[in-house]
């Protein structure tokens, strides 16, 4: 009877079995012939999505009979949609369908790799933005603009680099102390990164919790890899100039194992062209990629990846306007429009004749990853990674001692620095002295621009033609000056400090990371993931010497801490022998003499380890799809020195109850005597919890809404964690709250809280296709850490701003129409409001404990005080970039588009220093609350003496008008002191782009192929488009004769510390040929 | 096989050729400093003048400075009737025609802090010294042309000028200086800083710099200076202004002079009081204590064993300034034996005539000649033991 049962069972089941309907194909690469894994197949009708599996297969059962149309999206794929017939209770196996190669998209992609890369100018602290949208191609906006809004460094959602997470292979690989993946690391291995998932802001994810931003996650493995050659060759006029590469893949092989390597290596030599895409920029790069990948049976999947990309790569950097002006001044023509080119660089210089930079970054990423797949049986999936990374990351700067500022751009070598002093409270060039006797005509410059009758035209001219007729010993690094000053020091002190040395600031970080992820799907409709993420590093922060230019040696002391000891030694009454200890950057080893490779400055590191657990469930039906996840993280920072700092020690005597904060836990038995090899700091640990959820309402298989939410809170990064790092111990405000925490309010006083959600419409039809997305995120309490050149002070200040809050909200949408056979028009457009809501929290101090403020009872190092940014936007890329583009794709492998976009609403970042809430009313305080009087330090600009203008604006009764943030408004001239300025071009035609790309793939007989692409960004080379820059902190200031306390004013030339910015580069060109066997 | 085995050699030899053009050959010392030989080739094409043949033939006492047809120099320093003398002028050298060259050793040192934005530069011609203060714009200007390094001078194009009837070599520049006390009278055209791009076109180097050749005038009378003070004395005494000198045999008495009147410098006391406290009072007895904001040198004398005094000069931002004036100090701080050490006072001789309103305050008076020491080493004393003074830093941790 048991028996019966089970065959009458085995019956039915095959009976259901036989008569489903179902559908079955195999999705391969038209241009390898090679399955595609893991693209998305869905029928658009019954809204049933499944991906294709390792031989490319896909397989859709229980159907219903009807006219479908099945769409096929892969990364690195153009769409493709098949209509099929599916016939009642019958099985459909569709032929082979060969997906085609989005070239243009590859193409694209490594030169946005490379704009990435190239920005990754992080040394103290001027990073230019940085774009990573190397997105998805399968999702449309970010097909259509991660490539076309790139030069504009468009942000997704006006997000920070740090707020977008980076895996490969599972394993994060975003850096625990810089919050940013390093997209240097794969350098030129065009391949390496060629594989990925990507994932739009807030969705789920099958390989991390995620955060407010995209996640992307790299495959390499080598069975993605076609077998066979690729070689290729490419020509740009960017910042390198030509690329040689080549590539094997073994293809599968019969025990099991795929190969696939990769070597690269790219090259700009010095071009010798003023004024050219690069100047001054030389550029030399070797990259490697390698993995190997065993498969044993269809459950077992082991992955070994290797990859890294010894790089140098020189650098260029920001300069005011006038710069700019003056060094491309033959560029205008006779109705003053710049046809020229802003790409003036002041990092180089010639020396015996030839170019040198002065910032060469020296950067190298060996990875190694270890990812192995265990498919555990049908509904359960493991799987895990091992990771190790070292990050050999330096950058190249020119020190000086006791000796002439090498800068050519620095603004007392400027002619604008020879009419300060001369205008007047409203910005005019002084007509009378000030006994009012008229100081009679000016003159007009070379240029044509008016110059003040107080300015001496000769020596203004002078100085005026050196630089427009591109002075090589004015206008760049005078090298040879260098080494004369060194051999002239050698010749009279020749155990003396060198006068000048190119030094390297090394950030090297190791980290060790590991992951595992385990997904079930046993339970209908329920797929579950869980997943812990584990990452231990260190960073690594000290100098070297790069070239001592001719020096005998280097002498570690400190500069300014030596100029102002007097100061520091009044302050607390140190001994002589104290005095002397104040000045070392290591007190072990006073007056270090640096000859060789030996460390000096500082020599710390950063500890830093990261646990994360997180669990996700999805939930599939066939109208809607459900989902959440929570994610716990824990982190812990701390520092570890191996010097002992003289500044860290004269603080630790001015602050006795927070000395340790200073030396650490053995400072003092350092200094007692006591030998230790570190000076070892606080450990700092962090709690934060995460959570998110979402829902995918499918109104039909065409149309579907989505939303999604999340909420978290976030640990402040190691970079913004520390007053000063590089000197003592002590963090921020918050964190030390957070130390010391009795509620969960103190707890969490150090984290940054984020909140957003999405709303999404989606819609896809075979003629036309689009979303529109809106999205709204708040982020509270964030951490920044600023330090500059006070000009009061006369010394180097950090500010560590707490409390900052942001709001990022808009809409995102795009679109795509098929126009006949060959043409596709789509649009993209991104407008959004990102901006701060509420003023922030600062500390500010002296790098080397100079006083700042005076109260009654005494001198004051920590000033508390407001930051003014409630209102200002948040500068991270244009607020506002839409695009069209045209492509235009024939069959046989001719591929063109063009694409015009527009950008506005685009801010300069501002300086917190120029915000300070004491500039507004007079008066801060210190660390315990006291009021301090820093009179005459604010927007009181004095005209003369004793002669003061109120800077603010006043009603009729007297009162000071706010904003509508409550922010006082400063009156013209002097609102540029404090305003945040937009980089958008005023002529409305310069806020174009229009860029566009041409390709051929050329098959051969014997499956070989020749594929061509050309890309020409900026075709209408539109130079007057600022991608960025940023306001100076310093602030124009004037000697106030008789007056103790606050004995500087504000001068009335508000020009004096213009901002810097960064320009698009005129029309660039990007040509690339592959050839594959 | 062959194929890829090219691929890869062409993969190294264009690293290495990229490398290669990657690296710089240093800079030799014969070609950033010149030779005498050079030095005779480079002036070919002009006249190199000694110091005081450059001052005698292009500095005019009235200036010839002429902007926008009016004279701008400040004549309310000038004694009624006497119209021909200014205490600041400005000549302006010509830009063409030949080559106006003069040469000299720089004296001055920066790094002190005692010299701002300017140097001083020596020749020797028939055993004399003459001098001239050049004036530029950067700061630590040692660092590109130390103490002891000889420079040629090409001053076409630049102009030579008195500021406080001190002679330099200088650009025009309008001094707006509205929050300088006084300013109402102190505003216009003076000799300016020289823009350091331009200076440097300007200056060739001479050999490595040596300080062994630098030449020094010993003087054991200062009234050899102190007792020039009438005009005519002045126009003659200019030449002098700049010179290196060693005042030999003096001691530092503990007092400033105000309108040449010596008066007791004041000490630091623990009590509330902040007397003596020189970033409070610039009455301290230190170098140079605080001048509240003004930015003067401050002078403290020194004298003979027969009571001739001097001045000695220092800024307030001097890396000694707050250094106590060399004397035997009590152990609880309170007593200054100033006469404790004497020895010599080694800097650079000037006078400065910039003294307010009064057109009548026109002489010098003896404290207005000074000695400008280069560095805190440039104090040279010892006890009567002859131990060597220890310079000691003023601190507040004294009085505790």
């Amino acid at each position: 009877m048991k028996k019966l049962f089970i065959l009458m069972g085995v019956m039915v089941m095959s009976l259901a079995i036989s008569a489903q309907t179902t559908l079955k194909g195999v999705i391969l690469d038209e241009e390898t012939g090679q399955p595609v894994i893991g693209a998305t197949v869905t029928l658009a009708n019954q809204d049933i999505a499944t991906t294709t599996n390792q031989a490319g297969e896909f397989a859709f059962l229980y159907l219903e009979a009807m006219d479908e149309e099945l769409v096929i999206e892969s990364d690195g794929y153009n769409p493709m949609i098949e209509l099929v017939s599916l016939k009642k209770d019958q099985s459909t196996q569709l032929n082979p369908i060969s997906l085609q190669p989005d070239l243009s998209a590859r193409h694209q992609q490594e030169v946005v790799l490379n704009l990435a890369e190239q920005e990754m100018n992080d040394d103290e602290g001027l990073s230019q933005d940085q774009n990573a949208s190397l997105s998805s191609s399968t999702d449309i906006f970010n097909s259509l603009t991660s490539f076309a809004w790139s030069s504009a460094r468009y942000r997704n959602r006006g997000y920070n680099n740090d707020d977008e997470v980076t895996y490969i292979e599972g394993l994060n690989f975003n850096s625990a102390e810089r919050g940013q993946f390093n997209f240097s690391a794969m350098g030129g291995v065009n391949d390496a990164s060629r594989y990925k998932e990507s994932v739009n802001p807030l969705e789920a994810t099958n390989f991390t919790f995620g955060g407010i931003g995209k996640a992307t996650n790299y495959l390499m493995g080598a069975s993605h890899y076609a077998h066979g050659w690729k070689v290729g060759a490419a020509g740009t006029n960017r910042n390198y100039k030509a690329a040689v590469r080549a590539s094997y893949s073994s293809g599968p092989l019969a025990n099991g194992w795929t190969f696939m390597g990769q070597l690269a290596f790219r090259f700009g030599p010095y071009t010798g062209a003023k004024g050219q895409i690069g100047e001054g920029v030389d550029y030399y790069s070797m990259g490697y990629f390698f993995s190997a990948e065993k498969v044993w049976g269809t459950r077992h999947r082991l992955s070994l990846i290797t990859f890294g990309s010894p790089t140098h790569r020189g650098q260029s950097g920001a300069v005011t306007q006038e710069v700019y002006n003056l060094t491309n001044v033959y560029n205008y023509n006779k109705y003053g429009c710049s046809w020229g080119y802003n790409n003036y660089n002041p990092y180089w210089g010639y020396q015996n004749g030839k170019m040198r930079n002065s910032r060469i970054v020296k950067s190298f990423d060996p990875t190694i990853v270890a990812s192995y797949n265990f498919k555990i049986d049908e509904n359960q999936q493991l799987h895990a990674a091992l990771g190790m990374h070292h990050s050999w990351y330096s950058n190249s700067a020119i020190q000086f001692y006791n000796a002439v500022d090498p800068r050519p751009d620095y603004y007392r070598n400027l002619p604008s620095f020879m009419w300060d002093g001369q205008l007047d409270k409203s910005g005019a060039y002084i007509q009378k002295d000030l006994n009012d006797k008229s100081l009679g005509q000016g003159f007009y410059n070379y240029y044509g621009e008016y110059v003040g009758p107080s300015v001496d035209a000769h020596s203004y001219n002078e100085l005026y033609n050196l630089w427009t007729s591109r002075d090589d010993a004015t206008t760049q690094i005078d090298w040879d000056a260098l080494y004369a000053a060194n051999y002239a020091n050698n010749a009279i002190n020749p155990n003396g400090c060198a006068k000048y040395i190119q030094e390297r600031r090394h950030n090297d970080i190791s980290e060790i990371s590991a992951t595992a992820n385990y997904q079930n799907t046993q339970f209908d409709h329920l797929k579950m993931t869980a997943g812990v993420e584990l990452k231990q590093s260190v960073g690594s922060h000290y100098k070297t010497i790069d070239d001592l230019l001719g020096g005998n040696q280097w002498i570690d002391i400190d500069p300014f801490a030596e100029r102002d000891i007097k100061e520091l030694a009044s302050n607390i009454g140190l001994t002589q022998a104290q005095i002397e200890l104040v000045k070392q950057n290591d007190i072990n080893n006073p007056y270090k003499v640096i000859r060789d490779n030996e460390r000096f400055g500082y020599d710390y590191k950063l500890l830093m380890s990261n646990a994360k657990l997180w669990y996700q469930n999805e939930w599939t039906w066939h109208d809607i799809d459900l989902y959440y996840a929570i994610e716990a993280t824990y982190s812990s920072m701390q520092r570890t020195s191996s010097m002992l700092n003289g500044r860290a020690y004269y603080l630790s005597m001015l602050h006795e109850s927070m000395a340790e904060y200073y030396l650490g836990h053995n400072g003092f038995q350092i200094l007692g005597g006591e030998r230790y090899n570190k000076y070892i700091g606080w450990a700092h640990h962090f709690i934060d919890p995460g959570f998110k959820a979402g829902f995918n309402y499918k109104i039909n298989g065409r149309n579907h809404i989505k939303f999604n939410a999340l909420a978290m809170t976030q640990a402040p990064m190691a970079r913004d964690a520390y007053w000063s790092p590089r000197v003592h111990d002590r963090v921020i405000t918050t964190i030390y709250t957070h130390d010391r925490a009795k509620n969960l309010t103190d707890y969490f006083a150090a984290s940054e809280k984020i909140v957003g959600g999405d709303l999404t419409y989606e819609f896809t039809y075979p003629i036309v296709r689009g979303r529109i997305t809106g999205f709204y995120t708040r982020f509270w309490n964030g951490t920044e850490l600023n330090g500059y050149y006070d000009d009061e002070a006369r010394t180097f200040v950090n500010q560590a701003m707490t409390g900052i809050d942001r709001r990022h909200c808009g809409i995102e949408a795009a679109l795509s129409v098929k126009l006949g056979t060959y043409f596709t028009l789509s649009g993209a457009a991104s407008v959004g409001d990102y901006s701060y809501t509420d003023n922030a929290f600062v500390v500010t101090t002296a790098e080397n404990g100079m006083a700042l403020g005076e109260t009654k009872s005494g001198a004051v190092f920590e000033l508390v005080d407001r930051v003014l940014i409630k209102g200002l936007k948040v500068a991270n890329g244009p607020q506002l970039n839409s695009s069209l583009k045209l492509s235009f794709f024939h069959p046989k492998m001719w591929f063109a588009d063009v694409t015009i976009s527009y950008f506005d609403w685009n801010w300069l970042d501002y300086a917190p220093a120029r915000r300070m809430e004491s500039l507004y009313t007079g008066t801060c305080y210190d660390s315990e609350g006291n009021q301090v009087s820093i009179n005459g330090g604010y927007y009181k600009i004095y005209t003369s003496r004793d002669v003061s203008i109120d800077a603010r604006e006043l009603d009729a009764e007297g009162n000071v008008v706010t904003d509508q943030y409550g922010t006082p408004k400063l009156i013209a001239p002097y609102n540029i002191l404090a305003d945040q300025e937009s980089i958008v071009s005023s002529k409305i035609w310069n806020r174009f782009l229009i860029d566009c790309s041409f390709g051929k793939l050329i098959y051969f007989k014997d499956r070989t192929s020749l594929s061509i692409n050309l890309s020409v960004n900026n075709i209408t080379n539109n130079t007057d488009f600022k991608t960025g820059g940023y306001q100076q902190a310093r602030l124009p200031r004037s000697t106030r004769q008789g007056y103790t306390e606050g004995n500087s004013t504000i001068n009335s030339n508000v020009w004096k510390f213009p901002a810097k910015y960064y320009y698009a580069w005129g029309t660039n060109m990007y040509f690339n040929v592959q050839y594959k066997f | 096989m062959m194929k890829k085995t090219s691929l890869f050699y062409l993969f190294l030899v264009t690293m290495l050729a990229g490398m290669l053009t990657a690296c710089n050959s240093e800079p030799q010392e014969k070609d950033l400093f010149f030779s005498e030989e050079e030095v005779a080739k480079l002036t070919a094409d002009g006249q190199l003048y000694t110091i005081n043949e450059f001052l005698d033939a292009y500095m005019t006492e009235k200036g010839h400075f002429v902007h926008n047809n009016l004279y701008r120099t400040r004549a309310i320093y000038a004694v009624s009737g006497m119209d021909t003398l200014y205490l600041f002028s400005i000549d302006t050298i010509p830009t063409d025609g030949p080559g106006i060259y003069i040469r000299g050793r720089v004296t001055t040192d920066d790094y002190g802090g005692n010299f701002y934005k300017s140097m001083v530069i020596q020749q020797v011609v028939g055993g004399e010294q003459q001098a001239l203060r050049i004036s530029m714009d950067a700061g630590n200007v040692n660092g590109l042309y130390p103490r002891g390094q000889e420079m040629l001078i090409r001053c076409n194009g630049l102009s030579i000028g008195r500021y406080a009837n001190q002679p330099q070599l200088c650009v025009p520049s309008y001094n707006n200086n509205v929050y300088a006390q006084n300013a109402e009278q102190k505003v216009g055209w003076a000799p300016g800083r020289i823009p350091i791009a331009r200076f440097k076109k300007a200056v060739k180097r001479i050999g490595l710099p040596d300080e062994s050749k630098l030449v020094y005038e010993e003087i054991t009378d200062p009234t050899v200076y102190t007792s020039h003070v009438n005009h005519s004395d002045v126009i003659a005494a200019r030449k002098w202004d700049g010179r290196l000198v060693r005042i030999k045999g003096v001691h530092f008495t503990g007092e400033y002079s105000s309108n040449g009147t010596r008066t007791a410098c004041s000490a630091y006391s623990s009590s509330a009081s902040t007397s003596g406290d020189p970033e409070k009072d610039g009455n301290a007895n230190v170098f140079g204590p605080t001048t509240l904001g003004v930015g003067y040198p401050q002078g403290r004398v020194i004298a003979t064993d027969g009571d001739v005094p001097f001045i000695v000069s220092t800024s307030e931002y001097a890396k000694y300034a707050h250094y106590y004036l060399p004397s035997k100090i009590s152990t609880d701080v309170k007593t200054f034996d100033y006469t404790a050490y004497s020895g010599d006072v080694v800097g650079i001789l000037g006078f400065y005539q910039d003294n307010g309103t009064s057109a009548v305050k026109y002489g010098l008076s003896w404290d207005d000649w000074s000695v400008t020491p280069c560095r805190i080493t440039d104090i040279q004393m010892e006890d009567e033991t002859g131990a060597a003074w220890v310079p000691v830093e003023f601190s507040k941790s004294y009085f505790k």
